[in-house]
């Protein structure tokens, strides 16, 4: 640790680089050029939702456009297009290759702490079990200490993936590995797998069948009779339709969740994914840096959100108090 | 077309298909490879704290009792030795008065023995001093009778008596 006069003189080092650095990608970013007519840095980048297929290599150049370079189509309108997989195509996507990639993170690091897990914790072990007992402490304080011990691995594995998927997608070489055509970055190697619609959705969906699961096994089929209110109208009291209405409103609700979900991780990962490509064409360098403080602080928010809300869901459909 | 929005999206049936087996996967391993030897290692950790802190108390609790143990020990000693102290003391006292009242009876005793010896001799002394004085006036008269009753001579013979009763006496 440099003290006393280095320290000074690094410090001192350091913000001139980043004052120099945020100056040149202020005039050579989209901004500058703009104003200043200099040469852009940077390519305007193109925005798709839809995730890029990346294997097998033939569906890949196709959605990419790729195949037209190497075709008797070279000319002017060579111009690779970008079309999206269809509903049912087969294929590896980025963001699909990005959620294994996270996954085996995870499990390397959850794994290995607990293989070499010793009751006095090393430096590692204790920061995996900080993790865990957030979560578990999480979940109690919502649950209470014993659902949240039954609900744990579903909850903590949503938890870290989201958390894992975000935080990962900051690294580098997400933004740098990818195939190129004429010198420019068609298809990352590697895409945040929370903007990939699918994700979401499928986390979701796991969410939505874990609660009606817990709902069904603390509370029976008694668990419908929130969906199904028809007992008064069976008994012919007209009071019952206002019964029936509100199961109605219940379990659609209950199905709305599934969106609410899906869109709210998918919508605030791309979000940050599109604002980071964008700092970056318009300042290149420096000024990336705050938007990704940004984002550590995103995905750590839509990861307690996402375990958050499933815990909250949880807690109301194994709760046995009658309304 | 509702189909044509959903791939603008990105929805992709096979994607998501991978994506929920792969979730269940990761799901699987850390459950069993992770979180449940992790919490086990937690919960066997919280017991043995919990246990460490019980044996602590209850050493704590033993060194009290046995300190407030000693305590009382020695509170007792020093009674006892008070106790014993106390005793030895009047066991001398008790041993003086008798050995003097013992010594001061001794002496008494011997004072009266010694008393009525002397009176035992001078008794004595008395009745051989009057025997002796028989025998005197005795001889005396003899001589007195033998020599008959001649004046002069009667006076010497009373003087010599008296003389050899003086000398008697005086021996």
């Amino acid at each position: 640790m440099p003290t006393g006069a280095l320290a000074k003189k690094l410090l001192l080092f350091t913000g001139v680089g980043l004052v120099v650095l945020l100056l040149v990608g202020f005039i050579f970013g989209a901004v500058g050029s703009a104003m200043l007519g200099t040469d852009q840095f940077l390519d305007k980048p193109e925005i798709h939702l839809p995730p890029q297929p990346i294997f097998p290599a033939d569906v890949r150049d196709e959605h990419l456009g790729l195949l037209q370079i190497d075709g008797e189509h070279h000319g002017e309108d060579a111009e690779a297009h970008f079309t999206p997989l269809g509903a049912t195509e087969i294929a590896v996507t980025n963001t699909l290759l990005s959620s294994w990639f996270t996954t085996v993170v995870l499990i390397l690091i959850f794994v290995t702490a607990a293989r070499r897990r010793s009751v006095i914790p090393g430096r590692f072990q204790g920061f995996v079990e900080t993790m865990i007992e957030g979560v578990l402490g999480f979940a109690s304080s919502v649950l209470g200490p014993e659902m949240a011990r039954k609900t744990f691995p579903v909850v903590a594995t949503i938890f870290f993936f989201v958390l894992f998927n975000a935080w990962l997608a900051l690294l580098p070489f997400y933004q740098f590995l990818g195939f190129t055509q004429d010198g420019e970055i068609k298809a990352h190697f590697l895409r945040s797998a929370g903007t990939d619609i699918n994700m979401p959705l499928a986390l979701a969906l796991i969410s939505f069948v874990f609660v009606e699961y817990w709902g069904f096994r603390a509370r029976g089929f008694s668990y419908l009779k929130k969906f199904f209110q028809l007992g008064k109208i069976f008994r012919g009291k007209p009071s019952g339709l206002i019964d029936a209405f509100v199961g109605f409103l219940e379990l659609t609700s209950e199905l709305v969740r599934v969106v609410s979900f899906t869109f709210r991780l998918f919508g605030n990962m791309t979000a940050g994914e599109i604002l980071v490509v964008m700092i970056t064409f318009l300042v290149p360098f420096v000024a990336t840096q705050f938007v990704f403080g940004l984002e550590l602080l995103v995905g750590l928010i839509q990861a307690v959100i996402f375990a958050g809300l499933t815990l909250v869901f949880l807690s109301v459909a194994t709760s046995h108090e009658e309304h | 077309m509702v189909l044509l929005g959903v791939t603008e999206l990105g929805v992709n049936l096979p994607s998501l298909v991978a994506y929920l087996v792969n979730f269940i996967l990761l799901l699987g391993i850390l459950g069993v490879f992770a979180y449940k030897p992790l919490m086990r290692m937690l919960d066997e950790r919280t017991e043995r704290i919990r246990e460490s802190l019980e044996a602590a108390d209850l050493a704590r609790q033993e060194a009290a009792n046995a300190q407030e143990a000693i305590q009382e020990q020695i509170t007792e000693a020093r009674r006892e030795g008070q106790r014993i102290m106390d005793q030895t003391r009047e066991a001398a006292e008790r041993f003086r008065t008798e050995e003097m009242e013992k010594a001061r009876q001794e002496a008494e005793a011997f004072v009266e023995r010694a008393r009525a010896d002397i009176q035992r001799e001078r008794d004595t002394a008395l009745q051989e001093v009057r025997a002796s004085f028989g025998d005197l006036a005795i001889t005396a008269a003899e001589r007195v009778i033998r020599s008959s009753l001649d004046r002069t001579a009667h006076e010497s013979l009373i003087a010599q008596v008296l003389e050899e009763g003086e000398s008697l006496r005086r021996g």
